[in-house]
């Protein structure tokens, strides 16, 4: 159904390149992913991967510090990046007649970083994450709930275990040794995929991508995962904490481990989530929300990972005078009922997955971060070609078999919020 | 360069007063169909605030032949859903689907928007949440910094100094009818616009629509009018109290420009330079150099009347007051100084290059024609769009920035631990400082 073209390279130092042709638009997108993640971190060390990422926006050698910034958007272009658990990417969308000053920083930071790092910039970047930890976290209702449920869902030895965003002792403690030990081990051309999409020549823009990242050294093979990788599927038991806190209105979360991205039950595990919580047809809302008035709103997420397991998220927000049991019920309720799921119900959750890939890869910015995300997870970006084909093949049994293995009594990690000073 | 063209627009009057557009975007085979209905909350007055918002949700209530979960699965089996959104100025009923589901898409919008059910119980049961969500919004710092700073930017005799969707008091006293009564007075064709862009051709979508729109009729009640008056002209600060608070949320905001102004395209130039951008003044100083906050913004709010100009943070309490005086500063100097030649021509790039990446979908395309009917802009705003930017020079944003700001008359708005950052916000010498409780 998709037809995303896209031509695979490969430098001799090991840099994946993607090339994605779509001259609709004179735009092009220039997307970096990295292999290395909030899961790569040690012991000590949370949030560095995070850290590191806004590191790298503070020069390099031929880069002083902001100029990254003004010539992406002095050039009509827009850029970011972002950590999570398995990667960090990196990417800006940019007049295409402008890709080469793209791909010149992007390559002066993977090949050229350390020589502009300082004790100042890093100082600085500490007190800006130390800044968003608290603005994400510290000062928003339910900020720390991803915290909490992934220490509940994941043991201690496990990569998942901590947040991405790191405890701020943590943060407070990197230095400038820990910024070279983890550009030299992670930012190496053989750790990462580069995807160029949009209007540009192949030919050419292979030549300036071989022009200025061919030089780099590849470095050696990116150290395994620390900690224990390999978990069951399921936690083993049902795991509880209560939070009294600054919060308007009670909340249950509910998560489960669920199999990791590039399991074949994942697609199963995915339409499950949708057909229990996404869209007003789905029966979280129907039943909790519209039907029995007793939530003011519901979620249903599955986190793709990629290390051991995935995680199932699921909320019910309730009305002021809730009572937090009933929500957990009414939840557990809606779980079990999934033992059977009707033909028609996950059609409309196919279909509805179908419309938001389509939604979704408009944006040129989008279609290069799916496929290096394909090339990093698969060592196939086409794959994303083939993506509708694999999510219309989940049926009926699966789902129901995929609930009653995931869902049950011995995979949950319940995290309650009670508002402060309620009864 | 290759020019960037604004998808082509066809446009067909219909006979109801409706104004038809078709935009052709032919890369994937999707399909937005948006009706425009103009009027948002500004229309109402303050004892009805929030009704526009939440007769617009009550659509999801159901319809004459279906009853709310039945039109949600109609919706979503054939992959789409209904998206409202009520902003000061308008309601849009929006539909994206698969451009092969067009017709059924289209014919289930219409009887959303044409023959609404409105049960009691599903206007009782949204409302509910409205009241719930009133609540979230007071007990987040960052929200209710945005609703205090409406609220001492503009005076009560305007809209817009209240939350956009309405007050405890007002949401709470809206009666069973009332989302009934809005709909009949309001989502009517008169001065109304339907915008479809995606994967179509335009005889096809004029046909579509006139067989599910041709019976569409009335005239919208007038609007009512009103000046953006400030709620004061003396630069003030006023301290939120939250105990406790690991950090302040900080607004600073005086009455801006309507979408109108002669100023639109300097005043863009402008906040580009001040808070628009990584690369903005505000950026550098408070994040880059500093380190005071995540991140920092200012932005002009363009409604049919003077929207707010607002500066936004979220910085460490023990800051709160540093940050304060910075971004003041920041602003006083970018309006008294005005920007360097450098800064006015690294925004028109900026602002020109970007252009594109915000009509990448058949949703923001849609959206951005949805606007010129809203505002009458001129059919050809967009096609102009980057060269009017590329014209702003230096003297038209020094200009435009002294018309419409005056640094002296700016408010601030702390959310944060009164007792913390009191003393040091007095020291500032910005003006009276007073500390309230959120309400």
């Amino acid at each position: 159904m998709l037809n995303v073209p896209v031509a695979r390279h490969r430098l001799e130092n090991g840099l994946r390149v993607n090339l994605s042709v779509d001259r609709s638009t004179p735009v092009v997108a220039v997307n970096l992913w990295y292999g290395v993640g909030s899961r790569n971190e040690n012991p000590g060390k949370t949030g560095f991967a995070h850290l590191f990422e806004h590191m790298m926006f503070q020069g390099s050698a031929n880069v002083p510090k902001n100029r990254h910034f003004e010539l992406v958007e002095g050039a009509g272009g827009t850029l970011n990046a972002s950590t999570w658990f398995d990667r960090t990417n990196y990417y800006e969308t940019l007049p295409a007649h402008n890709l080469e000053l793209a791909l010149w920083l992007e390559s002066d930071r993977m090949g050229w970083m350390l020589p502009a790092m300082t004790a100042e910039k890093l100082q600085n970047q500490q007190e800006v994450v130390k800044n968003e930890r608290k603005e994400r976290y510290d000062n928003q209702p339910y900020g720390d709930w991803d915290e909490r449920i992934q220490a509940m869902v994941f043991p201690e030895s496990h990569p998942y275990h901590h947040s991405v965003i790191g405890s701020m002792e943590d943060i407070g403690a990197a230095t400038l040794e820990d910024v070279a030990d983890f550009f030299r081990t992670f930012y190496v051309p053989n750790n990462a995929v580069l995807t160029l999409a949009g209007d540009l020549d192949p030919s050419e823009a292979l030549e300036l991508v071989d022009r200025y990242f061919g030089e780099i050294p590849p470095g050696a093979p990116v150290p395994p995962i620390p900690g224990q990788t390999e978990i069951p599927l399921q936690i083993g038991e049902t795991v509880r904490a209560e939070v009294e806190a600054e919060v308007p209105l009670p909340r249950v979360y509910m998560a489960s481990r669920v199999p990791p991205v590039d399991s074949d039950l994942f697609h199963g595990a995915d339409m499950m989530a949708t057909v229990l919580g996404s869209g007003k047809a789905s029966r979280l809302y129907r039943s909790l929300v519209r039907e029995r008035r007793i939530a003011k709103d519901v979620l249903s997420y599955v986190f793709p990972l990629q290390t051991g397991a995935s995680l199932l998220l699921l909320w019910v927000t309730g009305y002021p005078d809730a009572e937090i049991d009933t929500l957990e019920k009414a939840l557990v309720e809606e779980i079990e009922g999934l033992g059977s799921v009707s033909q028609s119900e996950l059609d409309r959750a196919v279909a509805m997955t179908e419309t938001h890939l389509l939604r979704e890869i408009q944006h040129v910015g989008n279609r290069a971060d799916l496929l290096s995300m394909f090339d990093q997870v698969f060592d196939d970006p086409a794959r994303l070609n083939s993506e509708v084909e694999r999510v219309r093949a989940v049926t009926r049994n699966q789902v129901q078999d995929l609930a009653g293995e995931h869902l049950g009594d011995d995979n949950r990690a319940v995290l309650t919020y009670i508002p402060k000073g309620s009864p | 360069m290759r020019p960037f063209e604004f998808p082509e627009v066809t446009s067909v009057p219909l006979p109801n007063g409706v104004g038809l557009r078709v935009g052709r975007m032919t890369q994937l085979p999707l399909v937005t169909m948006t009706v425009v209905l103009k009027g948002g909350e500004s229309v109402l007055a303050d004892p009805q605030a929030g009704l526009a918002v939440l007769t617009g949700s009550a659509l999801e209530g159901g319809t004459k032949s279906r009853s709310g979960p039945e039109l949600a699965e109609a919706f979503e089996n054939i992959g789409s859903g209904l998206s409202v959104h009520t902003g000061w100025d308008s309601t849009t009923v929006s539909v994206t689907s698969l451009a092969d589901r067009k017709d059924e898409a289209m014919a289930l919008l219409a009887e959303a928007l044409l023959k609404p059910g409105f049960p009691p119980p599903e206007v009782d049961r949204l409302k509910s949440q409205r009241l719930a969500a009133i609540q979230q919004r007071r007990m987040d710092p960052g929200s209710l910094a945005d609703d205090s700073i409406a609220h001492f930017v503009f005076a009560d005799s305007v809209p817009y100094h209240r939350p956009l969707a309405g007050t405890p008091d007002s949401v709470g006293a809206i009666g069973p009818e009332a989302a009934r009564d809005l709909w009949s007075g309001r989502y009517r064709p008169e001065g109304a616009g339907i915008v479809v862009v995606g994967d179509v051709e335009p005889g096809e979508v004029e046909s579509l629509v006139r067989s599910f729109f041709g019976g569409w009729d009335g005239t919208q009640h007038a609007a009512r009018s009103f000046s953006p008056e400030p709620r004061t002209r003396e630069g003030r600060i006023l301290v939120v109290d939250r105990p406790g608070a690991v950090q302040s949320e900080i607004r600073i905001g005086q009455v801006g420009a309507p979408r109108s102004s002669p100023h639109y395209f300097p005043l863009q130039i402008f906040n580009t330079v001040l808070g628009g951008a990584f690369t903005s003044r505000l950026m550098l100083n408070l994040r880059e150099e500093r380190g005071y906050t995540y991140g920092i913004r200012s932005r002009f709010g363009f409604r049919s009347k003077a929207g707010p100009f607002v500066i936004s943070t979220a910085v460490a309490t023990e800051v709160t007051a540093p940050a304060v005086r910075e971004a003041m500063s920041e602003v006083r100097g970018l309006v008294e100084g005005g920007p360097t030649p450098e800064e006015v021509s690294q925004s028109r790039d900026f602002l020109s290059g970007i252009f594109p990446l915000q009509l990448e979908t058949t949703g923001q395309v849609a959206a951005r024609i949805c606007e010129l009917l809203v505002y009458d802009l001129p059919a050809q705003f967009y096609a102009t769009y980057r060269d009017e930017i590329r014209g702003v020079d230096l003297d038209t944003v020094r200009e435009a920035s002294r018309a419409v700001l005056r640094p002296e008359e700016l408010v601030v708005v702390v959310v944060g631990d009164g007792k913390e950052i009191r003393d040091p916000l007095v020291d500032l010498g910005l003006g009276p400082v007073e500390v309230i409780s959120p309400t």
